[in-house]
């Protein structure tokens, strides 16, 4: 599922390569909409508890840190990259982490609502559809 | 003015069962709510059964969450009711969560906000989750809009968008004066749970209501998987025409008895059969369903002291066949023995059933185990519970027959040990009485209300065809009512009661 959200954004800019700006947007579009349905400290205190557990696996998102605002901000300009992680990597275990922490907690049917909802030109299908989770773009 | 001149104010449904009977049909739309309780009360799972039953994409939902429970958690849990439409959100429902404003500035930027947020999208329904903590944290600074303005303000507005508002908050009954947010209301809701020993109790008030009639006093309620669930003190047939008054009589099945009653039980009676254990309530409760049956008329048996099929057994062993009318789907045998029970459920589920297979009998055996079934603090209650029942069955045209024991004395002849026989339009007394150097049964029509009865004191048996009374009336005994009846030497008279060598006593 993160690799798809990363794939829509890096489509978007014409490109099939996730950078550094494409994680922070799609991390950045989750914010807003987390923030207006769990407000910002809800919001925080998931993305941080999600930070910490992609960290355990992605030693390169150690630099990284959640802000007041439940902004991603990142110290330095290469600790997304690493040999073992490369930044596309790093920030997939991130929000993947995320999502899996809201799957969690409010579970995947509303999970995928959310995520409708703020990419509305991606169909997401979840596991009770009985069919594969699939791109559509509607535009 | 005229009924064309009135303004029609639409009601929308609450989404709660039982609950658009109370209010008066249904919340009048557009208005300004207040729903009220201690924690735990299930206020929140109010407003979302409202929400979820209102909702659309054209005139969604706007639920503004602050500080109490935290959105994540709310809909972790709200889900979980199957009321929870999960397609709904965020297309026709919408959570916008306050709490940074509420922790930030002041009443003015959260009102600023509300607006905003209801102008960009238009709802049908707002609420706010917790208004409380919302209203707590103002402080009344030097420049903040103060409470009584903000509230004002607040309801202005959404009245005038054109939203039904619930404010959710957790108040005590004493904060009811000289609150402001209690005058602006059109609605409040007031929710409570007692603890009554080991049992908890849930109380729903309407204690406001404007622009229609709300059924008055204290409805129980229940949180189930469905959400909550109301139960009106008028059992939903306050808005239910009488039926008049019928001449027909209907039989008990026991010809001997029909006639000391005149005819039969005058319909949509409430008759009472009391006695003592053993003397045959049930049997004869039995008869006059199973008669029912027979003619056509479709019963009722709600049981609080044995199994459906252990009642079903019992009666198959004096003859009556309940087995086959409950395929049938003429006779429903309600078990109702759950502990905490409310008088309020237990005629909820009777009327459900009365409904489904239009009844017109209903035997309640018995009064003691319907007792023993209620919640310690419904049981004080009881009577009156009792009378409300016993009032909106009859007049909906239902005849029902009670069983009460009563301690068998012999210095006594007690109806009622519950002082319920007000409640009742027509008592038949069962009691032993010691004759001959056996313990025999009598029984009686202590009243009928509906006419002339049978003044004799009559012998009975239960035998293996149910009840029957045997000879005449008992003319040479006095002081039969006490149990130890004195024979009377008559001129010319003689004794002639049979002594009884068989007797099959089952109840």
């Amino acid at each position: 599922m993160a690799r798809r959200l990363f794939a829509e954004e890096a489509a978007a800019d014409g490109t099939s390569l996730t950078t550094r700006s494409t994680i922070l947007r799609v991390y950045e579009k989750l914010r807003r909409s987390l923030c207006a349905l769990a407000g910002v400290a809800g919001f925080r205190s998931l993305a941080s508890r999600a930070l910490t557990l992609a960290k355990a696996e992605a030693p390169s998102l150690r630099a990284m840190q959640v802000a007041e605002d439940g902004s991603l901000e990142v110290c330095g300009e290469t600790e997304l990259e690493s040999d073992k992680h490369p930044a596309e990597e790093s920030g997939i275990i991130l929000l993947a982490q995320l999502l899996g922490l809201l799957h969690a907690f409010i579970g995947e049917a509303l999970t995928l609502r959310l995520l409708r909802d703020t990419w509305p030109n991606i169909v997401f299908y979840d596991r009770d559809s009985g069919e594969r989770e699939q791109h559509e773009h509607t535009r | 003015m005229s009924t064309r001149d009135k303004v029609a104010i639409h009601k929308l449904t609450t989404g709660v069962l039982g609950l658009d009977e109370i209010v008066g049909g249904g919340l009048p739309e557009f208005s300004f709510n207040i729903i009220a309780g201690a924690p735990g009360s299930g206020k929140t799972t109010l407003a979302h059964q409202f929400v979820f039953a209102n909702a659309t994409p054209e005139r969604p939902a706007l639920y503004f969450t602050v500080l109490g429970e935290s959105a994540i958690k709310m809909l972790r849990y709200q889900q979980q009711y199957t009321f929870f439409d999960p397609s709904k959100l965020p297309g026709s429902i919408r959570f916008v969560n306050l709490s940074q404003v509420v922790l930030e500035k002041d009443l003015g930027a959260v009102l600023a906000e509300i607006i905003k947020e209801v102008e960009k999208f238009n709802p049908a329904v707002v609420v706010v989750d917790s208004f409380r903590t919302m209203v707590r944290r103002s402080q009344g600074g030097p420049g903040e809009i103060d409470l009584q303005s903000f509230i004002q303000q607040l309801a202005l507005f959404l009245a005038s968008w054109q939203a039904t508002t619930f404010l959710i908050g957790e108040y005590a009954a004493d904060e009811l004066r000289d609150n402001p947010i209690f005058t602006v209301a059109d609605g409040l809701f007031w929710l409570s749970q007692i603890a009554e020993r080991n049992s908890v109790v849930r109380k729903l008030q309407i204690v406001k209501l404007r622009g229609q009639a709300s059924v008055p006093g204290l409805h129980t309620f229940r949180i189930t998987d469905g959400g909550l669930q109301a139960f009106s003190r008028t059992f939903g047939l306050s808005g239910h025409k009488s039926k008049p008054p019928s001449q027909r009589r209907l039989s008990i099945g026991i010809p001997e008895l029909d006639s000391m009653m005149g005819g039969g039980i005058p319909e949509g009676d409430s008759v009472l059969v009391t006695g003592a254990s053993g003397t045959g309530k049930s049997v004869l409760a039995t008869q006059f369903i199973a008669e029912g049956i027979r003619q056509g008329e479709s019963g009722i048996v709600a049981v609080f002291e044995e199994r459906p099929q252990a009642y079903a057994d019992r009666a198959g062993s004096f003859g009556l066949d309940l087995e086959t009318p409950q395929k049938e789907g003429t006779l429903l045998i309600l078990y109702l023995r759950p502990l905490d029970l409310s008088v309020d459920e237990t005629m909820n589920e009777i009327l459900d059933a009365v409904k489904k297979i239009g009844a017109k009998r209903l035997v309640i055996d018995s009064l003691a185990g319907f007792e023993m079934a209620l919640s310690p603090g419904f049981r004080e209650d009881f009577r009156e519970s009792l009378y409300r029942m016993i009032f909106a069955l009859t007049g909906i045209g239902v005849t029902i027959l009670s069983t009460v024991e009563v301690d068998e004395s012999f210095t006594e002849f007690p109806f009622s040990t519950y002082s319920i026989s007000f409640l009742t339009d027509d008592i038949i007394r069962l009691r032993y009485v010691s004759i001959d150097g056996q313990l025999r049964k009598i029984l009686v029509i202590i009243k009928m209300r509906g006419g002339n009865h049978s003044q004799d004191i009559r012998e009975y048996e239960i035998t293996s065809k149910g009840m029957i009374v045997a000879g005449e009336r008992l003319k040479n005994y006095q002081r039969l009512i006490t149990g130890i009846p004195e024979r009377v030497n008559r001129s010319g008279e003689k004794e002639e009661l049979p002594r009884k060598s068989k007797v099959k006593s089952k109840t």
